[in-house]
């Protein structure tokens, strides 16, 4: 029984899939609630943590990453087969219908349909709807801003749009659920320059505003840098880094300012997917972050 | 130097967010008006600085910048993108095309803008951004009115998203699809029909289980209301297909200093040759200048920026073989971020040019 979801989302290019994967791993191993499983699933059309955790393939169905950590990719349609197969019960109607050519590009395009069955899928646990699930806790690698924001609008639109019928009720069930702050938890990241910081405060006034909902904003890949650092440094590479420090002093005001708490967490020096993620889930443990 | 063909009348910046698509677009932009070239730049979503920097207006329509001095005879016109607006020039267009040079029915015409379903895959749901930015393109393109039209993609997860939109759209006004729902309310009675319908109705009663009768409705009266117009839809989304296929289109990709963003953009760059478009140059993006100077320093913080630095561009030396094979590939320094005027960008287009 899925008790929660996290969503993961940001600007592209912050590190989402990266902090992703650090959460998964430690909701696994360091949180009171250890004994939890958890389903760390992509919302990526091609897989990216295939390559970067050096898996075998990796699919709908979910595959073992580490111990208490299975992954899997979520496409809409694969959901929504999943979902289709177990409601309409009939193998011989199912397969009419998906393997069908129209219908399938019928799936594609209809407006709201693919939000509807990914996020069916997340909440199919507390809705009682759809095939069980069993794990504790969902870790949602999922769009960059905007799309995500669309991806949270559509079981409200799609209700507003469709009143009557399985269609309206599924997505009112739906959208209560992504409202319910039991049950979703936002986390934003994001790092310490301009663009991606006012991104990452408007997307946070904008689902605490709209959903009700507080993200948890992890400022990533922090230097932490001070001046005296710089000293004895040529001159062109101490502006650089200069730059550098002040935009994390930037960042850390504009999130102070808008009254935002925020978790920092370093610069990593390595380019091994295993240690950063080991390394990283230890900066959780030690802040006592409770997500 | 990075340069396009003479023949190219059509950029597409192409990779994952946060590369910095954006300025690099606009850089260019600025540097081939300033040789004399009309040119357009496309954009989804410009930063406030850059919107500033251009004068860039949110309303959908194509706006002069103004460029300072400017002796060339180039003029640059900068574009925001506005799905809306796009969405309904696409039908007008469309059903202008089909009027053959007679009066639109507007009453038809909003039967279709009116629908529900309309309205949600023109306004609020995502998916039909990367289309709607294709068809601003191909209205540009098509214009003649520019010798450039450099568009700047989508941020969206993967470039597929953008490539494969006309295909996905067109499946919506694709003939078998909106037949379906046409004789779904028993409009059609020839007892042939009906056998050969019996399939479809099967379909269709699964459909309804999953979604609901109203959700039917308001499908079928969305192909019924674009009916009419369907062959001019299709031609459309047709060309537009054409035009990223086209030799006159040139892509680039802009990736950063980064293993997984290179191996991305190493699978794609392969996939995107072998699907017939036109990538000639990636642009390995945000390369700290500093790297290539020794660097001594008593502070362990920035010794382990430094190697953290140094161990991504180990990484990216060996990559680049792989890369250089078939694609030129540039590294460019760290471009001014805070690009607040036309000056500044100009220096970026003068930085990326003289690269090697």
């Amino acid at each position: 029984m899925v008790k929660k979801a996290h969503f993961i989302t940001g600007k592209g290019g912050v590190g989402k899939s990266l902090i992703s994967a650090v959460l998964a791993r430690y909701l696994s191993q360091y949180e009171q609630n250890r004994k939890d499983k958890i389903l760390l699933a992509e919302l990526n059309e091609h897989s990216f943590f295939q390559d970067y955790l050096n898996l075998k393939r990796i699919s709908y169905k979910p595959i073992n990453w580490v111990s208490g950590v299975d992954i899997s990719q979520w496409s809409p349609q694969e959901c929504l087969k999943e979902y289709a197969l177990h409601l309409l019960k009939v193998e011989t109607l199912y397969k009419l219908f998906f393997e069908n050519p129209v219908s399938r590009s019928l799936i594609q395009v209809a407006p709201g349909l693919e939000e509807l069955a990914l996020l069916g899928k997340v909440t199919s646990s507390p809705r009682s709807h759809g095939p069980a699930m069993s794990y504790d806790q969902l870790v949602i690698d999922s769009f960059a801003t905007g799309h995500f924001l669309s991806l949270f609008r559509a079981p409200a639109a799609m209700a507003e749009a469709i009143q009557f019928g399985p269609m309206g009720e599924q997505s009112r069930g739906i959208d209560q659920w992504i409202r319910n702050p039991e049950f979703t938890h936002l986390h934003i990241v994001t790092l310490a320059e301009e663009l991606p910081i006012t991104e990452a405060i408007e997307l946070y006034q904008t689902l605490k505003s709209e959903f009700g909902l507080v993200a948890h904003i992890y400022l990533n890949k922090m230097t932490g840098l001070t001046k005296s650092d710089l000293e004895k440094l040529k001159p062109d590479v101490a502006e650089v880094m200069t730059a550098l420090i002040e935009n994390e002093k930037m960042a850390v005001k504009k999130l102070m300012d808008a009254k935002i708490k925020f978790i920092e967490l370093p610069l990593i020096n390595s380019l091994e997917s295993n240690t950063l993620i080991n390394e990283l889930a230890l900066v959780l443990e030690n802040k006592k972050v409770r997500p | 130097m990075i340069k396009i063909t003479a023949q190219t009348k059509t950029l597409i910046f192409i990779g994952t967010g946060g590369v910095g698509k954006t300025t690099l677009a606009a850089s260019m932009g600025v540097g081939f008006a300033s040789q004399g070239k009309k040119v357009l730049v496309l954009t989804i979503d410009p930063s406030k600085r850059l919107a500033q920097a251009l004068g860039i207006q949110m309303d959908g329509d194509p706006h002069k910048v103004f460029l300072g001095k400017n002796n060339s005879g180039g003029e640059l016109w900068a574009c925001v993108v506005n799905h809306q607006k796009t969405f309904e020039y696409f039908i007008r267009h469309a059903a202008s095309q089909f009027s053959e040079g007679k009066k639109v029915s507007e009453e038809k015409l909003a039967q279709l803008l009116d629908n529900k379903l309309y309205h949600q895959l023109s306004g609020r749901l995502s998916g039909s951004q990367e289309f709607t930015s294709l068809i601003t393109l191909n209205r540009y393109v098509t214009s003649g009115e520019y010798d450039l039209v450099i568009l700047d993609t989508p941020p969206s997860q993967h470039t597929w998203n953008f490539l494969r939109a006309p295909e996905k759209i067109s499946a919506l006004f694709n003939e078998g699809i909106a037949k379906w729902f046409r004789e779904a309310d028993g409009v059609s009675t020839s007892l042939l029909k009906k056998i050969v319908n019996i399939g479809t109705s099967q379909v269709l009663k699964a459909l309804e289980l999953l979604t609901g009768s109203q959700f039917i409705k308001e499908l079928s009266a969305f192909f019924q209301a674009i009916q009419k117009w369907q062959r001019p839809l299709e031609e459309y989304i047709l060309n537009c297909h054409r035009l990223l296929i086209s030799a006159q289109t040139e892509f680039v990709l802009v990736t950063a200093l980064d293993p997984s963003r290179l191996i991305e953009a190493q699978k794609l760059s392969r996939e995107i040759r072998t699907q017939g478009y036109k990538l000639t140059t990636v642009v390995i993006n945000r390369v700290p200048a500093w790297l290539s100077t020794k660097i001594s320093t008593d502070s362990p913080r920035v010794q382990n920026l430094i190697s953290y630095y140094q161990g991504l561009e180990n990484d990216l030396q060996e990559r680049l073989t792989q890369f250089k094979n078939q694609l030129k590939v540039y590294k460019c320094y760290e471009l001014r971020q805070n690009t607040e005027d036309v000056a500044s960008l100009q220096k970026n287009f003068d930085e990326l040019v003289s690269l090697n």
